[in-house]
This record gives C-alpha cells, sequence and structure tokens, in this order.
C-alpha cells in the first residue's frame, strides 16, 4: 500500500509550495486610465509581466480620465492611495506639496534602463530643476497641427508656417453659409493644451528660466488676444468653439466642417482611416519661424509616499519603461510618443510622418510648469477664462492674470 | 403602578421599534451633514487632512464675495423654476390627455415613462450630439424645413445655453409629473363630476374649481420633491457644458463640485452646498405650511 502514501506526500509537497509561493508574492493596486479601453495590449503586457515576475501580482483598475483626478483625490485624502498610478505632470505640483508621491531618484540610480529614457524628459518629473524625481516619464504627447492637404492643394497654397499666413489661408477656407471654417477652435473641456501650445508659439512663456511666474506679462496677454481673435475677429472657427471638447473638435475635422485642428499623434491612426493620404500635419504655426514651439504633455507613473509595498511597485513601473513595452504601447490604439530613445529610434517612428514630427518637436516642446495650482486650471479655471474670453465678457488681461495668480498660489 | 408602567411602554415601546431607523438616520444622513457644516467653518485640506485649519467665517465671507456664486445662484433660480413650472404645465396637460380614451393608450402610458426612465448620463450624451453646433440632427431638421439658415450652437452661445438645459431636463421629466397627476385624476370620484354637470359647470369650470382642488396634495407633493430633484441635478452641467458658457449653466450644485473637486476648497464647496440646502428647507417648510393650513379648512 505504498501509492496512496506517496500520493498524499506529493499532495502535501504541493499544497506547501503554493501556500509558500502566496506568501512570498506581493500584491499591488495599480490604477491607469486609457483612451481606448477596449485596448488588449495593456492586459496583454500585466500578463507578461506577472510570468517575469512571479512574485508580484498587478491588481490594476481602469479609471475614466474625467474621473481620475477626483478618485486621486478622495484616495489621498482617506488613505486609500493605490501603490502606484500613472499620473499626469498637471497634478505633480499639487501632490508634490503634500508630501503624497515617493522621489524615485533611489530607483532610477539602480535601473539598467534609466539611460534609455531621453534625458530632458526626466524634468516632466520634477517640481524644480534640481529637486527628484517624482514621476517616471511613460508616455508623451506634443502638439502640432493636422490639416487637409487636399484642400490646400485645390487653394494652391503651402501648408502655412506662420500665424499669420495661417489666418489667412484659414480665411480662404471659411464659409459659414456651407458649414465650412477654417479652424477647430477648442473652447471647452481639454482645450487648454492647444492652447498653450499656441501660447507658446505666439511667443509666451508662463515661467521665466528662474522659474517666476510670467504669465501675465504683455507677450502671454499679446499671445492670448491674437487667440481670441481667431474667433472674434477673424471668425475662422465655428460659432460652437466656445464649448467644443475633443469629440466635437475631432468630429467636424473628420465630417470636413474644420480644414485645420490641433490634436497630437494619438488620434493620427484615427484620422488617417477617415481622410487617408488628404490628411498633412506640419508645426503649430509661430510669430518667429526661427523660434519653433509648441507644448508638451508627459504621462508618467507614480509611486504613492505612504505605500509599503514601494519595490514591487518600482519593479512593474520599470518594465512597462522597457523597450520591448514600450513599443508595444506605442504602436496601439492608445499610442503616445516613446520616452526610450532606443524605441524612438525604431523605422516605424522615424518613417510615420507624425510620429517623425512629434519626436522632432520634442527638441523645442515645453510642458505646463509643475506647480500647485495647474490642476486647478486643467480642470476648471482655463475653460471658464477662456469662454468669458472669447464672448468678450473679461479682457485678455484680466485672463492671464487670473491664470498667473493661480500659478502663484493664489486661489 | 400598572398604570404607570403601562404608560411607559407607550411611550417607549415606539421609540425602541423606531431605534434602527433612527440611528440608521442620524449616521447615514446626520453625520454628513455635521461634516459639511464642519467643512464650512474649516480650511480643508483634501490632499493631508491633518494640515486642515480653522477658517471662522472666512469661507462664508469668500462665498458671498465671490461673483461666479452669485451667477450661479440666479441660473439656479432660473433652472428650478422654468423647469419645474414647464413640467408642471406639459405634466398636467399630458395626464388630462392620457386620461382619456382611446386606441393604445395603455401603449403610449408605458412608452411616455422612457424619457424618466433614461439614466441621466445617456440622456446627456444623446441631446448633446442630437443638439450639436455643427452636424447635430436637430440644427439639421430645422435648416431643412426652413426654420433657420445656419446652424446654432445651441448649448454654446450664452443665450441658449440654460434653456436648451431646460428643455432638455423638461424633455425628461414631464412623465413624472403626468403619471403622478394621471394616478391622482383616475382616483377622482365620478360623481363629483356628474354632480358638477347637474349644476351647470362647464369642462373649464369642472377643471379648475374641482379637478385641481382634489389633485392638488398630490400636485404639491411632486413639486417639491421636483424643485429638489432639479436644484440638486446636475448631470447635464456636467456632460454637455461643464458649467459654460462662461458660467451661464453653473448652478448651486455644480459650483459646490467644482470649488471642492477642482479648486480643492472643500470649505466653500461645503458653504455653497449648505447655502442651496437652506434654501432647500425654505420650500420645504413652506410646503409644510401650505399642507397644515389645507387640513385646518
Amino acid at each position: 500500500m505504498a501509492r496512496p502514501h506517496r500520493f498524499r506526500t506529493i499532495l502535501a509537497t504541493a499544497l506547501a509550495l503554493l501556500i509558500g509561493l502566496a506568501a512570498a508574492q506581493t500584491t499591488i493596486d495599480y490604477w491607469l486610465w486609457l483612451d481606448d479601453t477596449t485596448d488588449p495590449v495593456w492586459p496583454a503586457i500585466v500578463e507578461e509581466f506577472h510570468a517575469a515576475h512571479p512574485d508580484i501580482i498587478v491588481e490594476y483598475e481602469m479609471i475614466p480620465l474625467g474621473q481620475y483626478y477626483d478618485r486621486l483625490l478622495v484616495a489621498a485624502s482617506s488613505g486609500s492611495a493605490p501603490d502606484a498610478a500613472r499620473f499626469k505632470e498637471w497634478w505633480l505640483g499639487d501632490f508634490v506639496e503634500n508630501d503624497l508621491l515617493a522621489p524615485l531618484d533611489g530607483f532610477v540610480a539602480g535601473w539598467p534602463g534609466a539611460d534609455d529614457v531621453i534625458a530632458n524628459l526626466y524634468n516632466t518629473g520634477r517640481t524644480r530643476a534640481d529637486g527628484p524625481v517624482y514621476m517616471l516619464p511613460h508616455q508623451y504627447i506634443t502638439f502640432y497641427l493636422y490639416y487637409r492637404a487636399d484642400r490646400l492643394a485645390e487653394l494652391g497654397v503651402d501648408p502655412p508656417t506662420t500665424t499669420d499666413e495661417f489666418i489667412a489661408i484659414s480665411k480662404l477656407l471659411t464659409d459659414p453659409a456651407n458649414q465650412r471654417y477654417g479652424f477647430g477652435l477648442r473652447g471647452g473641456g481639454g482645450g487648454q493644451d492647444q492652447w498653450l501650445a499656441y501660447m507658446l508659439a505666439g511667443g509666451c512663456d508662463l515661467v521665466d528660466d528662474a522659474g517666476a511666474v510670467v504669465a501675465d506679462s504683455q507677450a502671454c496677454i499679446d499671445a492670448n488676444q491674437a487667440y481670441i481673435d481667431l474667433f472674434r475677429v477673424h471668425g475662422i472657427a465655428p460659432p460652437s468653439a466656445t464649448s467644443d471638447g475633443f469629440a466635437q473638435v475631432i468630429g467636424a475635422f473628420e465630417a470636413g466642417i474644420t480644414s485645420f485642428v490641433a490634436h497630437h499623434v494619438g488620434s493620427s491612426l484615427r484620422l488617417t482611416n477617415v481622410h487617408g493620404d488628404a490628411l498633412g500635419v506640419m508645426d503649430i504655426p509661430v510669430v518667429d519661424p526661427s523660434k519653433p514651439a509648441t507644448m508638451a504633455a508627459m504621462a508618467g507613473n507614480v509611486i504613492f509616499a505612504d505605500g509599503a509595498k514601494q519595490a514591487a511597485a518600482w519593479a512593474f513601473l520599470a518594465f512597462l519603461t522597457e523597450h520591448e513595452q514600450m513599443d508595444k504601447m506605442s504602436r496601439s490604439v492608445n499610442g503616445q510618443l516613446p520616452v526610450l530613445a532606443s524605441v524612438a529610434a525604431l523605422d516605424h517612428y522615424q518613417n510615420n510622418k507624425f510620429f517623425a514630427l512629434s519626436l522632432r518637436q520634442a527638441d523645442y516642446a515645453t510642458a505646463w510648469p509643475p506647480l500647485p495650482g495647474v490642476g486647478y486650471i486643467s480642470s476648471q479655471l482655463w475653460q471658464a477664462s477662456m469662454q468669458q474670453a472669447l464672448l468678450g465678457d473679461i479682457t485678455s488681461e484680466q485672463m492671464m492674470r487670473g491664470i498667473a495668480e493661480t500659478l502663484r498660489g493664489n486661489y | 403602578m400598572t398604570l404607570g408602567l403601562n404608560r411607559m411602554k407607550r411611550h417607549l415601546v415606539p421609540l425602541i421599534l423606531l431605534a434602527p431607523a433612527l440611528i440608521t438616520i442620524v449616521v447615514v444622513i446626520g453625520f454628513p451633514i455635521g461634516r459639511a457644516v464642519w467643512l464650512t467653518f474649516h480650511d480643508y485640506n483634501v490632499l493631508r487632512p491633518a494640515r486642515t485649519t480653522f477658517a471662522g467665517l472666512d469661507n462664508y465671507l469668500a462665498t458671498f464675495r465671490d461673483p461666479v456664486f452669485w451667477t450661479a445662484l440666479r441660473n439656479s433660480l432660473v433652472w428650478v423654476g422654468g423647469a419645474v413650472s414647464l413640467q408642471i404645465l406639459f405634466g398636467f396637460l399630458g395626464a388630462l390627455l392620457l386620461n382619456q380614451r382611446f386606441a393604445g393608450r395603455y401603449l403610449i402610458r408605458g412608452l411616455l415613462l422612457i424619457p424618466w426612465a433614461t439614466p441621466s448620463v445617456l440622456v446627456a450624451l444623446m441631446w448633446m450630439w442630437m443638439l450639436d453646433g455643427n452636424y447635430g440632427v436637430i440644427n439639421d431638421m430645422l435648416r431643412h424645413v426652413g426654420l433657420i439658415d445656419r446652424y446654432i450652437p445651441w448649448v454654446a452661445q450664452p443665450a441658449t445655453a440654460l434653456p436648451t438645459l431646460i428643455v432638455i431636463d423638461v424633455w425628461q421629466g414631464v412623465p413624472f409629473f403626468a403619471v403622478m397627476i394621471l394616478a391622482a385624476l383616475q382616483a377622482f370620484p365620478k360623481e363629483l363630476e356628474d354632480a358638477a354637470v347637474v349644476d351647470g359647470a362647464n369642462v373649464a369650470q369642472q377643471l379648475w374649481f374641482i379637478k385641481i382642488p382634489f389633485i392638488l396634495p398630490t400636485l404639491l407633493i411632486t413639486t417639491v420633491l421636483r424643485i429638489i430633484w432639479t436644484a440638486n441635478y446636475m448631470d447635464l452641467m456636467f456632460i454637455i457644458t461643464n458649467g459654460g458658457p462662461g458660467f451661464r449653466t453653473t448652478t448651486l450644485p455644480f459650483l459646490a463640485y467644482t470649488t471642492s473637486y477642482r479648486r480643492l476648497d472643500f470649505g466653500q464647496g461645503a458653504t455653497v452646498a449648505l447655502i442651496q440646502a437652506l434654501l432647500l428647507a425654505v420650500v420645504i417648510v413652506l410646503y409644510i405650511r401650505l399642507l397644515r393650513r389645507r387640513q385646518v379648512v
């Protein structure tokens, strides 16, 4: 009767191994948002991480971007923040000021992949030039202009490079009687990034080299007035522009109502499917062609300071930022610009006109300053102020003064 | 002694039986209200609650000095007054029609509830796209029948933004009024109507002097409920306009939300919410007084 005894031994050993393994496993919570939640790439990457790190289980939760900040606030205030989370540089200032994020310099120093990250992108995760990195860069975008190449060809004009050329061409493409407008200005929610791109191209800096807020400088007031005038004076934007959000401006461009729209590489697949070869892409028109400018926005990853599993959380964040995973995510429907130099150098990105332009723009793109108040500006203040300015309720100076004071912490 | 024990039982037993409900009310409703009032007197740091400080009346002063608060108050009055009065009117007319006998009336009564039963988020998204200022189907139809020659940005221009949201809310809320009033009309005694006819009352006189007074309690409670719900309702503002354009559709609950969750000023956000709650309490007090007066009469 030796067989039953052997079976019990094997069973007991297997159970002990499983229990031991479970005891040695660490489970981390990770929050993220995705523009397209049906993307199968993300769950596949998590499973690959599990295979590579059997001692760490990642339980991730996808939260719509519109609710993401609210959820982070509630979680932070109740002490129930996840171990790690996808993050935007808009929110860095508020969270760092309240000591909610763990500095990552120690982890980055010991990470073999650290040098592959495009060096200046680490700055998007800092709140001071000489401060620690709180957010590991992951995916970013730069703003450019899509345009209808076929319509410009009909007019016999080249794509504009200056703001004056852009306005002139947009006027030619504007015919309100036939529901045609030159430019899809986004005055609704989320339009602050497009606006910042124009402001930077118009010669405005929100902060100077010393980090002082100068958003209420005359240069910024003038640049903002020029943006307002696109709607109020030149009439090249649809009347709905005051409240148009992403879906409206992209939808109008897809439907042929507008001929120029500002966005980023994340929408290139979608718009190419609609317009094919008629879809062109160009830099944001500038006041001074010798000084190209646009805005960049970074989505990175953070580890919360109160978490007890920071090492395990870091292992996951580092995995997400490795070559193979970065390449997969950048090619997916949620694809944005890779932060790794080795991925950015691949032919797929260099030979794609949208990625190629975006990667060139990274040299001169500027992000929102990592100050407390940027979260408020991006979620509410900018839209309310911009709409008031577009409607003539307030002046450009009043709008910029409000933004400047908020960046200075007076709100 | 037995009498005393009985008296004690009469007073204590109801309290004991009600205790679970009372405790639940205190915990689920009373605590949050108390906490909200506490917030109005503090400068609450949502990201680091331990750094919260006492603010005295600063939140109230800041609220009353904020021009956006007065804009939101005015918008709330227009929003509630406009939406509820139109719902009463169309709900009443709808109920009168549905109280008639015609083929398919039961089917129509069922279909009528669809707007009311549709989740608010779906209602908002649906109307947002139907009213789109560039290629919405409503603009398209109006242009085809010649009522307009250019598409109208319904929610993007100041003059039409709030009225548009009112129309959407009326579309959604009319079925509630219609169903409630219809139920009251169907309980109307036939003999009262016959007596009125015998006395020579015409249709309008029957309606004004007999039917409306009969259904008034139902109408009152429906109106009070709808005022409270509409005043607190911000789904349409949240999804369609985000309170814009330029605060034209910012109401008190929306202002409370954005002040708290976007400006991270929970103290002042709670203050705005408390002021709205006090205004609604006035409505409830008026309703109770009206009811009492009717009972006395």
